[in-house]
């Protein structure tokens, strides 16, 4: 089968799954109580199941990787439905945080001290590699069906 | 004048039928059962053109040869109810599977129009399909839909009405060989000259004898001339038959198709892309699990204020109230007991909404289909099918629709297991009860014990399936066949009608059963005991051991004295079988709690309950007797009371079991005490 990915693809798959599965064992790392130092720089949190997730997101990248370094041109596949999952995490995350800051308005006195950022997570500042990768790759992006309903036939 | 016809959608399962169905009728529709079974009976009507259109909206069926009783039903509907016009939705990016049920009802000589739907996604693949040419080499009308936007809808109606006009002929479009075509001629005249035939199409009948369909078999047993048709049947080796009149079809819709579309192969589609990586034998089950864990994250967190709300809301309703009736067993009982009670319940309503969003996300974009793929290997270890998987997790919201929902499961051994594990997934209704035990005794680690009963349950359930494979329902292994679906951007507005409709069946039990409930339990809480002189609604009765519930409380409690439950748990578990969320409304009933929820866990928490019983509690409330809706349909899907009570009693002795062993265990190594 014909493929036009090119290295920028090679690199990013390479690049985002390295990030998420560096994170998502951080996150577990947390979780089980080892300090990896990055709670209050990076805003790592303790989170053993959230953690795997990034660990799958990763893999799914890596994979990709795998499969084009084989010379598996679908393995681009992995890199596309890669920055969907990433989008739907992020987007998971972003839900939890605005349901936090409303919730500190309704019963303010639960959230005495309490700041926005401790519901900030590595799921939405990788987000934002996986929202560059989208733009990026938008007209190659071929996942019609999924993306796109085209008006009249 | 106006003329009233019937019109049937009949199609294969996600092809867009409910969106064509919706975009007709509108608001005028009805929902129902078919008579004598729980399976959706959707009809709604439509004026057009002076034809008063009844619309009914079929089960979706791959073939007219049935195996599940959804494809039963929709067959029965078209032989024996005889629509006016069958509309067969067709998903254009998959017309070659579609066509195999267009050349059935052609056989059938059913007045046929097919909506080619979905055309924006096959245009989108680059497909191009030429719906005159098809129309032509079909001669059956084809009319071009994209039913979630509502295109072509007016089109279709005016084909309708001018197939309603138009003198019908049956000439047969498809032919096969000679043999076939002496064998069924044969059969064929056996069935024209015998009036007990009279009712189907001679043709299509002696196909289906042919194919070895067994419930057409059976049908021609009652006739009088099954002789003679037997004596034909036994000349012939049905199953090669049947594979030979399948890929005479499949060859005859390929010539069309070559001949019509033009279809886009060169490269990767979107569907093919999510497929190579969802569908992947390494990473399908951990991506799948990853996404269950974000919809359930959503579900527990995002609700978190609006629940709060809630509370809010029926805390100060209540107070305002009580302030307002002066008379005061009749402020107890509206504060207390109704208020207190269907706010307890209520205030779950976020998560249930949620969590049903969060399923129809995933069922209407497709991937549904894909987890029941996916884990169908998993499923087959436990003696399970894959389709049983999309009922389970469906069972999470709620048990009802999740028990209704294994009516797409073909084999009756499968089908019955999954009906007798679905009340062992935590339902919606245990949530208060996991929450409110969880927060009280569990503080920071509650949602690690209500993650951990919601794994204890797929556990028993899983042991449960494996036991009953390997025992009262042993059986072969069928086979793992489902047409996945063109993944779908779900629509807002299609999810939010899903998750209303399942959502609004909570409402309405908070509103009747559940109010109904709580009544019952203040009534029987107020009532001193026969014998006793108290006065009705006192403090010295409200709920005490003078009281009636008290009495049925004591009786009990010696059953449940060894889980570390007194006699106040035994009454809210006794009515807990009416509805699990009462179980919470009883015990802030019983305890005195009044009408806020966090009393009840401060009074818990105090040592009303050791932790140790509260977890043996969550797990009772999770595995014991299911609620009465549930009992109902375990018992009309499996049409037995034998499965019914089996049910009832091994789920009820799994959680004595269980209860014991946590509570018994616990004490003795000193845990939680």
């Amino acid at each position: 089968m014909e493929c036009n990915y090119s290295n920028k693809e090679v690199l990013f798959a390479a690049l985002a799954g390295v990030l998420y599965s560096l994170f998502g064992i951080f996150n577990i790392a947390e979780g089980i109580g080892v300090n990896t130092g990055l709670a209050g720089i990076l805003f790592v949190p303790g989170d053993i199941l959230g953690g795997i997730c990034l660990v799958v997101i990763g893999t799914v990248f890596l994979y990709g990787l795998k499969e084009m370094r084989q010379g598996i041109n679908a393995g681009v596949s992995f890199v596309y439905v890669g920055i969907l999952l990433s989008l739907v995490f992020m987007a998971v995350y972003l839900l939890i945080m605005a349901g936090s800051l409303l919730d500190s308005f309704i019963v303010p006195d639960d959230y005495e001290g309490w700041s926005i950022m401790e519901t900030f997570r590595p799921g939405i500042y990788l987000g934002l590699l996986s929202i560059a990768g989208m733009l990026y790759w938008k007209d190659s992006f071929s996942l019609h069906e999924v993306l796109v309903f085209r008006e009249g036939y | 004048m106006t003329e009233k016809i019937t019109v049937a959608l009949a199609g294969n399962p996600n092809v867009g039928k409910t969106s064509i169905f919706n975009a007709i009728t509108g608001s005028k529709q009805h929902v129902g059962n078919w008579p004598g079974v729980t399976v959706e009976r959707k009809m709604g009507k439509r004026v057009h053109n002076d034809l008063e259109m009844e619309i009914v909206d079929l089960p979706g069926t791959y073939s007219l040869t049935a195996y599940s009783l959804d494809e039963i039903i929709a067959r029965d509907f078209i032989i024996e109810e005889k629509p006016d016009i069958v509309v067969q939705v067709v998903d254009a990016t998959n017309l070659e599977r579609n066509l195999y049920l267009t050349t059935q009802l052609m056989e059938l000589g059913v007045n046929l129009i097919i909506a080619l739907n979905m055309t924006d996604l096959s245009l989108a693949k680059g497909d191009r399909i030429d719906a005159d040419k098809m129309q032509e080499f079909l001669e059956v009308p084809v009319v071009s839909t994209i039913g979630s936007k509502g295109n072509g809808i007016e089109g279709l109606l005016d084909e309708i009405t001018k197939e309603f006009h138009r003198p019908q002929e049956t000439d047969n479009v498809f032919t096969y060989d000679d043999a076939i075509e002496k064998i069924s001629q044969d059969l064929e005249s056996v069935l024209e000259s015998d009036p007990f035939f009279i009712h189907y199409p001679s043709r299509w009948f002696s196909l289906k004898l042919l194919e070895g369909d067994e419930n057409i078999i059976r049908k021609a047993k009652e006739s009088d001339s099954y002789h003679g048709i037997e004596k034909i049947l036994n000349k012939v080796d049905a199953e090669l038959l049947e594979a030979k009149i399948a890929d005479q079809r499949y060859k005859t819709i390929q010539t069309m198709l070559r001949q019509v579309c033009n279809i886009n192969t060169c490269s990767l589609s979107g569907s093919d892309m999510v497929d190579r990586v969802v569908t992947n034998k390494y990473l399908g089950i951990p991506v799948f699990l990853s996404l269950m864990w974000a919809a359930f994250e959503v579900t527990f967190t995002f609700a978190t204020p609006f629940m709060n709300m809630i509370d809010i809301f029926f805390g100060r309703l209540a107070e305002a109230v009580t302030n307002v009736i002066s008379v005061p067993w009749l402020a107890s009982l509206v504060g207390e007991g109704m208020i207190a009670g269907v706010g307890s319940v209520l205030i779950f309503l976020p998560n249930i909404l949620l969590l049903f969003f969060m399923i129809s996300l995933m069922e209407d974009s497709g991937y549904m289909a894909r987890a029941a793929f996916i884990m169908d290997k998993l499923m087959s270890r436990i003696g399970l099918h894959g389709k049983s998987f999309i009922p389970l997790v469906m069972g999470f919201g709620c048990n009802v629709p999740a028990i209704m929902a294994t009516r797409t499961i073909e084999d009756t051994r499968d089908r019955l297991i999954t009906i007798l594990i679905t009340p062992f997934m935590s339902c919606g209704a245990r949530l208060p009860v996991y929450v409110l035990l969880a927060g009280a005794f569990f503080g920071r680690d509650a949602g690690v014990v209500i993650f951990s009963l919601y794994a204890l349950g797929i556990l028993i359930a899983v042991v449960s399936a494996k036991l009953m494979r390997g025992t009262v329902l042993r059986g072969e292994d069928t086979p793992f066949i489902m047409e996945l679906p063109s993944y779908r951007v779900p629509t807002l507005k299609g999810s939010a009608i899903h998750m209303w409709e399942r959502g609004r069946i909570y409402l309405k039990k908070a509103g009747t059963i559940i109010l109904i409930g709580v009544v019952g339990v203040w009534l029987l809480a107020s009532m001193p005991a026969p014998g006793s002189n108290a006065v009705f609604a006192s403090d010295a009765v409200y709920g005490t051991t003078q009281s009636v519930i008290g009495v049925i409380g004591q009786f009990m409690e010696p059953l449940v004295a060894p889980l570390g439950f007194d006699w106040k748990i035994a009454v809210a578990l006794l009515f807990g079988v009416v509805a699990k969320e009462i179980v919470v409304g009883s015990m802030g009933v019983l305890y005195g709690a009044g009408e806020n929820e966090d009393n009840l866990s401060q009074i818990l928490a105090a040592g009303a309950m050791t932790p140790l019983a509260g977890l043996g509690l969550m797990v009772f409330t999770l595995l014991y007797a299911p609620c009465f809706a549930c009992i109902g349909v375990i018992k009309r899907e499996t049409g037995s009371w034998k499965w019914t009570m089996f049910q009832l009693l091994y789920g009820t002795s799994l959680a004595w079991i269980f209860a014991f062993i946590v509570y018994q265990a616990g004490s003795r190594m000193g845990l939680l005490v």
